[in-house]
């Protein structure tokens, strides 16, 4: 993941076709205020994860932002579906999910559904767009395996991006950057490798 | 153990982004929370609504918590875009207790009815966040890790 965006860094969403699914239709409208700020010009609202599911097999989709709570099928299993049931590129679409309160029930299926980013409420277009930036420099993997197919997981253990509030003294860097010392030995290096009697 | 495969790709989103153009970071965002701000009226009669149907569900003790827990999580989701203060906060401690309570079947009203009454005097008080505000939510935090035990 990148830095944190400086206000003069330029955003450009203008040729992107966003998808917001949300059965509620106020909340629907303040997502499509948020998006439309941000540049979007085509942006397809619907209401339902089976509805969502109809459009997705019928239009290129770049980014989707879906609620998390939806009678009939969440957006858990909708997002779950995306990316074990269609095809490459469609099952790599990128989503946030937004939720207001995840219930004990649903925290597994949050964490196992997919998603590259689930953002809890109150939800504010600064972090939105954030989240949105990220995603353009996501250098996270994708994996599919038998349990899990979406982006890599693990991704809490790089932290936030280097110099954001919030990163702890032990988290890894996505960036080796260059070496600060000088090439170790190889007798060293084998040294590590040897085994050494212990005194127990 | 199954094998899984794992690859990095280029999305069409960063692709997209990446071509020049545009708005800034700044702009993006002010325009983004013109927006926003254009819906807080409609959202906040909505809260005082849905707030109004939960002291109906509450004063009769009717309908179980999956209603209660439901209309929470609506009141939360719809103010979730606009800083409400000790509201915000009020109410995902109610979803909270209910979810908690829905999951140990073990529901009880008394202290789901002192969330409403607080839901009732934040937003009377429009939100405000106070001394008076911080001590109702110590409270209710101690109503939810009481219904965890």
């Amino acid at each position: 993941m990148s830095r944190t965006p400086r206000q003069s860094d330029r955003v450009n969403l203008e040729e992107t076709t966003v998808l917001l699914i949300d059965d509620n239709p106020q909340s629907l409208d303040i997502l499509s205020s948020i998006v439309q700020g941000f540049g979007v010009r085509e942006q397809i609202r619907c209401m339902s994860g089976v509805a969502a599911k109809d459009i997705i097999k019928r239009r290129q989709i770049d980014l989707i932002l879906v609620d998390c709570a939806m009678p009939d099928m969440d957006g858990y299993d909708f997002v779950r579906w995306l990316r074990r049931e269609t095809g490459e590129p469609t099952s790599m679409i990128p989503v946030v999910m937004v939720t207001g309160h995840a219930s004990q029930s649903q925290v597994a299926k949050s964490r196992d559904c997919g998603a590259s980013f689930i953002v809890a409420k109150p939800l504010t277009p600064t972090v939105l767009l954030q989240r949105i930036l990220w995603l353009a420099s996501d250098e996270r993997v994708f994996v599919q395996s038998a349990n899990y197919v979406g982006p890599d997981r693990r991704v809490n253990n790089f932290g936030p991006p280097l110099n954001m509030p919030g990163r702890r003294h032990d988290d890894l860097s996505a960036h080796v950057g260059a070496a600060v010392e000088a090439n170790m030995d190889q007798s060293d290096i084998d040294s590590f490798f040897k085994p050494k009697r212990v005194a127990l | 153990m199954t094998d899984a495969r794992t690859f990095k790709y280029r999305t069409n989103l960063a692709r997209k982004m990446s071509a020049p153009g545009g708005r800034t970071v700044a702009d993006a965002v002010i325009k983004a929370e013109a927006g926003v701000e254009r819906h807080r009226a409609a959202a906040m009669t909505s809260v005082h609504e849905t707030l109004a149907a939960l002291e109906a569900v509450a004063a009769v003790r009717g309908e179980g918590g999956q209603r209660v827990y439901d209309l929470a999580a609506s009141m939360l989701d719809m103010a979730g875009y606009f800083d409400t203060g000790p509201l915000h906060g009020a109410m995902f401690s109610l979803c909270e207790l209910s979810s908690r309570m829905i999951e140990a079947d073990r529901w009880d009203w008394p202290p789901v009815e002192v969330h409403v009454r607080a839901l009732r005097v934040i937003l009377d008080d429009d939100c405000r966040d106070t001394e008076g505000s911080r001590a109702v939510l110590d409270g209710l935090a101690m109503l939810v890790r009481k219904a965890a035990r």
